[in-house]
């Protein structure tokens, strides 16, 4: 059935679409937010592994709700949940670790600096750092971000101190500061998404063991379901709509778009008319519903008359080792090795941009450090290995053992993710997911310049690591993607030949289309997203809320055109 | 790179939010639907096994401890690890894993009567360990393998998982790799966590 007109009809509780809530609800529009997953509330964030990291707590099944990857076009399609982020209110940012990095003003311009990079489809942003940073400002100050701003040679400018001190951290960060200040490089604070003190009416971080894959019952994580939502729900003007899973975005004759089929919670087909539509699903999830939003105005989808929207999908290079410390052999040396202490919160960027191509690469990246998630099942997997490399019985109990004595170190690399032809979203009419639509197809064709700068970084980092005199370093990989980090398949740009969106990320070609998660995004910078996205949705809602009081926004007509 | 590595950047969450890997589903994308769950399980008190029959408990039981033996720690018995893996093939979302997993019951079953004349469970710890090393280097897509990624996988489930679920009886799992000593005060789910009746109610996504 059709439901009473909106003024905006947001897709998606994320990163992207809360803040979008929260100010068009602060400007006074009526706003229904529709969200696929559930709305757990912290009581539901049990710190149960096999709930939170191994069934469909957060990610849809595979086999219900598949993502199929390929690696190549000629590549046979796997059934996989890579790709997927939560599936709830908040999305991503519930079960995110929370690693708040700003992009730097290099990322604005990597076409410009780097000049045409052979094989890669490279584009500079249409804005620049200087004209998102207040908007970071205000996403720090909106989410709550613990951190300190120190000087180095990649530092990006910014206002003022971080909202809240740092976190609290293990001794071992102040070693690695040590090591990396004898080679001449920063180990710098990582800023993180968790209130380091009560903050807004929300409790300061208990230091619990469980963080990233889990959803934080204090309400310390600076999740969109601590903040932005519960925020915009109190003006009164925004209604939730979760396990509302969206269909297809409707346009009227004139190709504007006039309002969101979705699936209720009970499985019925509802009809949201909304003078503004804004979709954030994640950019493999929004462009697999623009896609699926055909009709005689789009035929090959909504906004796509370019045939970009999918095209240019990037993820994060990701790199790993790891430094195992025997704390039986290391006490003496080391007796506070066995601290509880959860957080080490170092990073280092000063490989962010190379001054020549020597290595291989220009544009490098971060180095994040952590102690290893202490999810045993997790980590028991891991020790058994696979296949003929695989082992069990007391080969196994010796390395859980080994374990139990041990600290592991690691770091992770966020690196650039260059946008090729030949990584992009598809719909596949033939796979169907439990609501019966087409899913997304993944088609992955790396570029070679990213696997230089990830190995690159993954060496500094190990340099880093040998430093700090460990019992045994291991080497995760080199070559790798994290596919919850995700952007590019509606880039924003000043042309509509060449990007969906404009610089006020409303799609060129639907003067009332919105698309405000990482998909706007034609480069991904070399840190985790997330806090980018943010700011950027603030950004857009700012633009949007002025437009939509100038008028500039007509209602949408009633009725139904033949769409 | 491989379909594994794949999935398990999203390690990038540090918890390895990886559901139960590519071991989960063998099927390809265009197969169908799940059969209806299996109706001839015995339905049984408590102390009888759901999923299978007696003669498959003491399979899934030797198996399973061959994966995790008792030695001078606590094996994959003393955990109920059987009774975890009983009781997990249960939840309707898994009953595709279910079958995998009954079918590499009866072909374990069947190999042992072939090799050794005798039933996997009567068999020697050696001629067990000879076996499921068979299975564990099969080729990768095998059913074999499959069946030997599901065994492990669950295994360690219910060795590692929250007690509620019927395993890791007295943390015996968590003692081993020290898991208590991280998690113990902050982490641990409140009195009364139910997680198999959790799964059902709060992982839902209808």
């Amino acid at each position: 059935m059709t439901k009473e007109p909106v003024d905006v009809c947001i897709i998606g509780s994320g990163a992207g679409g809360a803040p979008m809530a929260l100010e068009l609800g602060r400007a006074g529009f009526k706003v229904v937010v529709l969200e696929k997953g559930a709305h757990y509330q912290p009581k539901d964030f049990i710190h149960d592994e096999i709930l939170n990291s191994r069934r469909n707590f957060f990610m849809p099944l595979p086999w219900e709700e598949p993502h199929l990857v390929r690696q190549g076009a000629a590549g046979r399609y796997e059934r996989t949940n890579s790709a997927w982020t939560a599936n709830c209110v908040g999305g991503g940012t519930v079960h995110m670790s929370g690693y708040f990095y700003r992009l730097k003003p290099v990322d604005f311009r990597l076409r410009s600096t780097l000049g045409a990079v052979k094989g890669s489809t490279l584009a500079d942003w249409p804005i620049s750092y200087e004209e998102l940073a207040p908007f970071y400002d205000v996403a720090e100050a909106e989410l709550g971000v613990s951190g300190e701003a120190v000087p180095h040679p990649f530092a990006e400018p910014r206002k003022g101190p971080y909202p809240l001190p740092p976190l609290d951290v293990h001794p071992i960060a102040r070693e690695l500061d040590r090591v990396c200040g004898d080679m001449g490089w920063h180990s710098l604070p990582t800023a993180r998404g968790i209130i380091s003190r009560p903050y807004r009416g929300r409790a300061g971080c208990a230091y619990c063991a469980l963080c990233g894959s889990y959803g934080c019952e204090m309400g310390a994580k600076s999740g969109t379901n601590a903040n932005l939502i519960p925020a915009a729900l109190a003006t009164g003007n925004v209604e939730l709509r979760p396990r509302c899973m969206a269909r297809s975005v409707e346009v009227d004759k004139e190709g504007r778009a006039r309002s969101v089929v979705y699936l209720d919670a009970d499985g019925v087909e509802q009809e949201q008319p909304a003078k503004v539509v804004v979709v954030s699903c994640t950019a493999v999830e929004s462009a697999r519903l623009l896609l699926n939003s055909v009709s005689n105005r789009f035929p090959r989808g909504l906004a796509n008359g370019s045939g970009l929207v999918g095209k240019n999908l990037i993820f994060s290079s990701f790199g790993e080792s790891r430094a195992t410390f025997r704390v039986s052999k290391q006490s003496a040396a080391r007796p506070w090795l066995t601290d509880p202490a959860p957080f080490v919160n170092r990073s280092v960027q000063d490989f962010y941009l190379m001054p020549d191509e020597r290595f291989g690469f220009r544009k490098g990246g971060t180095l994040g450090f952590m102690w290893t998630h202490p999810n045993p099942i997790f980590a028991a997997v891991g020790l058994a290995g696979s296949g003929k490399n695989g082992v069990f019985g007391k080969a196994l109990k010796d390395r859980m053992r080994e374990y139990r004595d041990s600290r592991i170190l690691q770091f992770e690399v966020y690196g650039e993710f260059l946008p090729t032809p030949g990584t992009y979203v598809t719909v596949e009419p033939g796979v169907k997911d439990k609501y019966g639509l087409p899913v997304a197809g993944i088609t992955m064709d790396r570029h070679p310049m990213d696997f230089a700068a990830t190995r690159f970084l993954v060496e500094r980092g190990e340099e880093i690591l040998m430093r700090l005199d460990p019992d045994e370093l291991k080497r995760v990989g080199i070559a790798g993607e994290t596919t919850i980090l995700q952007h590019g398949t509606c880039r924003f740009g000043n042309d509509p030949a060449t990007s969906v969106l404009n610089k006020e990320c409303r799609a060129h070609e639907v003067p009332n289309l919105y698309v405000v998660d990482g998909s706007f995004m034609p480069t991904a910078g070399s840190v985790p997203s997330t806090l980018t996205i943010v700011a950027n949705s603030f950004r857009v809602a700012r633009g949007l809320v002025q437009r939509m009081k100038r008028n500039e926004v007509r209602p949408s007509p009633s009725g139904r055109g033949p769409g | 790179m491989d379909r594994r590595s794949f999935l398990q950047r999203l390690s990038f969450f540090g918890g390895g939010v990886v559901l139960l890997g590519g071991a989960a589903c063998k099927r390809g994308p265009s197969s169908e639907p799940p059969a209806p769950a299996n109706t001839q399980a015995a339905a049984a008190n408590d102390a009888s096994p759901r999923t299978f029959t007696r003669a498959e408990y003491a399979v899934v039981a030797a198996a399973s401890e061959r994966i995790l033996p008792r030695d001078e720690d606590p094996g994959a018995k003393d955990a109920d690890v059987p009774a975890y893996i009983d009781r997990m093939l249960q939840s309707p979302e898994l009953e595709q894993m279910r079958q995998d997993f009954m079918q590499g019951v009866a072909a374990l079953e069947r190999r042992s009567q072939r090799m050794f004349q005798v039933g996997f469970a009567q068999a020697t710890p050696a001629q067990q360990d000879e076996l499921l090393g068979l299975f564990k280097d099969s080729p990768a897509g095998s059913g074999e393998a499959h069946f030997f990624e599901l065994l492990m996988v669950l295994t360690l489930e219910g060795f590692l998982g929250d007690p509620s679920y019927g395993g890791n009886k007295e943390r015996v799992g968590w003692k081993l790799v020290g898991f208590d000593t991280v998690g113990t005060v902050a982490s641990a789910p409140p009195e009364g966590h139910d997680g198999m009746k959790c799964l059902k109610t709060c992982g839902r996504h209808p």
